[in-house]
């Protein structure tokens, strides 16, 4: 017996029970739909995470408190970096083309009776040119603002219009922790960096921050949250980051760990490459279960099904049918069903997908190897599970199965 | 020239194990020749479905030789023994067991499918023989839109789509009512005339009387073996 007439026989025997055959697809496509939605979602989030990153330019370098290992720990950052550190490195590491030191903090901003809390962030004039970020009225803070602990603002778009309600906010007063401030410009929209709004800021001196709001000052000079370093160019990052280390060493007389740590752009991708690699595998393997159930549902409807067709095998082996006929017949109906299943599932997860990249910022890919494995992988669950079943329906004996009547 | 079709030689057939054991078959020896018309008769549960399985190679004796057209099959792999039921061997049962997913014609195209026979020659071998027994308007129906002579003879059309050597019937008419157990009969008496050996089971004297040989069981042995239809009544009365 040929394989088309196997194909044609089980496509009769299938469609000739909708309702069962659909309920053992149900497991399938349900799996199937899971898979390449939670790996898509996964990939998505990496290829996010890694965009926002790459966005910063190759040239920069990340600087933040505490050694390398205690950055795995989530215990309080030590106060280890200043100002003056920050100072120091613009002045003595050549290849540095900015130094962006920041202090930042959640507060509560108010302009009369509207109130707004808000990410507060102490910076310094380089924060423009650091982090790409520009005014969009006004003027930013200055060099001369920051010697003075001068008590001006700069807004980010969307607290600026949270505030004011469209109003000119140049020139007004806002108070941050009941101290007021004056608003001398209000930024350009920035958009959200790994989901945290960059327009819902205050951007204030970062000495009058550490002076005046959060009183950060250590032994050292003033505490600040981590500096942002731009090097003269991507093939001085090394350089830099040596130099860099050199000095700090220098300046916290350390003998052993370093009490900061520095991390360049490729570190900062591989981070979250591991970080969203991991969540990815961990929602396909979710998934996969599901797929696996999903093979066991198959078998168990293929065995209800041999047992309530065992008058037809009879009959098929009676007038001929060998007992291979009868176990291909069984697995072709077990792996159509399966990758049909397959293929639906993949329809709706690709839709989902789709759906997903259109509400959120997760540019959620389809991935064309999770589709093609999943779907192989269906059609082999069908296999695999339609072994067993198929098994008993070819042992069975003609006569015993004739007289089931 | 009589040639022999079908010989069985001390045939057992033995149920269960141990202190339970049933003998449907006990000895049984028994000769049918090619172009016979041959009915099997006998009490309920005297071993006429056991014999009948065992002829239709449905079903392996415990011990005894069974020649089909000379051949030993006693000793027949499954796979082999399908391909024998296939192409030497017709099959007609009580209950019909047509595939109800199936039409009339596909139902009738289902041994040629295992024989490996193409497409275009199976529908047109189907229909031949579905236009045998009187069925040429009614290829397209399903089982459940056919009455039951008409389920029994689309059984019939399938059975010698293949052109058996012999065609084995057990109670074939025992569903039917008088009526349609007298076109079945009278396809079977066609069939036979045409060269086919019919060999059937069944407990109807009027049945029996339609065939030229009765084979008569009791407790699993041949206790008649060439009784003359006419000669019947003896037996009934007995
Ligand atoms: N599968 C079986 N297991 C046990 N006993 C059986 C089985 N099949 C038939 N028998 C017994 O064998 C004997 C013959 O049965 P059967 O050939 O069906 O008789 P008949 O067809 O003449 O009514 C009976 O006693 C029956 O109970
Ligand atoms: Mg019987």
């Amino acid at each position: 017996m040929d394989i088309l007439e196997s194909i044609n026989m089980a496509v009769k025997t299938l469609t000739a029970n909708k309702t069962r055959s659909t309920l053992t697809m149900l497991g399938i496509i349900i799996g199937n739909a899971s898979v390449i939605m939670m790996v898509g979602v996964g990939q998505g989030a990496q290829r996010y995470a890694s965009q926002q990153f790459e966005s910063l330019g190759p040239n920069v370098l990340f600087i933040i408190p505490g050694s390398e290992k205690a950055q795995n720990r989530s215990v309080d950052r030590p106060r280890s970096l200043t100002l003056e550190d920050a100072k120091a490195i613009a002045s003595q590491v050549p290849t540095v083309s900015a130094v962006a030191p920041q202090l930042q903090s959640q507060l509560l901003v108010t302009y009369r009776n509207k109130k707004a809390d808000t990410s507060i962030t102490g910076i310094t004039p380089d924060f423009t040119v650091v982090r790409d970020f520009n005014v969009a009225r006004g003027r930013f803070i200055t060099d001369l603002d920051v010697q003075r602990r001068n008590r001006v603002v700069a807004l980010g778009s969307d607290l600026a219009k949270k505030l004011f309600d469209g109003a000119d906010p140049i020139g007004q007063e806002i108070r941050i922790r009941n101290i007021s401030f004056q608003v001398v410009a209000v930024m350009q929209a920035k958009g959200a960096f790994l989901g945290s709004n960059q327009d819902d800021v205050a951007l204030i001196p970062l000495t009058t921050m550490a002076s005046r709001l959060v009183g950060r000052t250590s032994p050292y000079g003033t505490s600040i949250s981590f500096i942002n370093v731009n090097a003269r160019d991507e093939a001085s990052i090394n350089a830099a980051q040596f130099q860099i280390t050199n000095l700090l060493r220098r300046r916290h007389k350390i003998v052993n760990e370093n009490d900061f740590t520095i991390r360049n752009q490729k570190d900062a991708l591989e981070i979250v490459g591991n970080v969203t690699g991991a969540l990815t595998l961990m929602l396909a393997a979710i998934a996969g279960i599901s797929l696996f159930v999903g093979g066991i549902g198959i078998m168990n409807i293929m065995l209800v099904s041999v047992r309530e067709r065992t008058q037809e095998i009879g009959l098929r082996k009676a007038i001929g049918a060998a007992p291979n006929d009868i176990l291909t017949q069984f697995m072709i109906e077990a792996i159509i069903l399966s990758a049909i299943g397959g293929l639906i599932g993949t329809t709706i997860g690709v839709g989902g997908i789709t759906l997903v990249g259109a509400v959120t910022p997760l540019k959620a890919g389809v991935s064309v190897p999770a589709i093609l494995i999943a779907v192989g992988v269906s059609g082999g669950i069908g296999l695999f599970f339609g072994v067993f079943p198929a098994r008993q329906a070819a042992k069975l004996d003609p006569i015993v199965a004739l007289r089931s009547a | 020239m009589q040639k022999t079709i079908i010989r069985l030689e001390h045939i057992f057939k033995t149920y269960g194990s141990g202190d339970i054991q049933v003998n449907a078959l006990s000895d049984v020896n028994l000769t049918i020749e090619a172009g016979e018309y041959c009915a099997i008769m006998g009490p309920s549960g005297s071993g006429k479905s056991t014999a009948m399985n065992v002829i239709g190679c449905l079903d392996r004796p415990t011990s005894g030789a069974y020649f089909l057209d000379g051949l030993d099959v006693s000793t027949i792999a499954d796979g082999e023994l399908a391909k024998i039921r296939n192409r030497n061997l017709g099959f007609v049962f009580q209950q019909f067991h047509l595939l109800p997913q199936l039409s009339a014609l596909e139902n009738v195209m289902l041994p040629m499918v295992y024989a490996g026979v193409p497409n275009t020659e199976r529908k047109e071998r189907a229909a031949e023989a579905l236009t045998r027994v009187g069925l040429a308007n009614r290829m397209g129906n399903r089982p459940n839109q056919l009455s039951g002579g008409q389920q029994q003879r689309v059984a019939i059309a399938r059975a010698i789509v293949n052109h058996p050597v012999v065609l084995l019937a057990d109670e074939p008419t025992g569903a039917l009512d008088s009526h349609t157990t007298q076109e079945v009969m009278n396809i079977f008496a066609e069939l036979n005339a045409s060269g086919i050996t019919v060999v059937m089971v069944t407990h109807e004297p009027e049945v029996a009387r339609l065939t030229r040989r009765v084979v008569w069981f009791r407790d699993g042995q041949v206790v008649e073996s060439h009784l003359a239809p006419t000669e019947l009544g003896h037996m009934l009365a007995a």
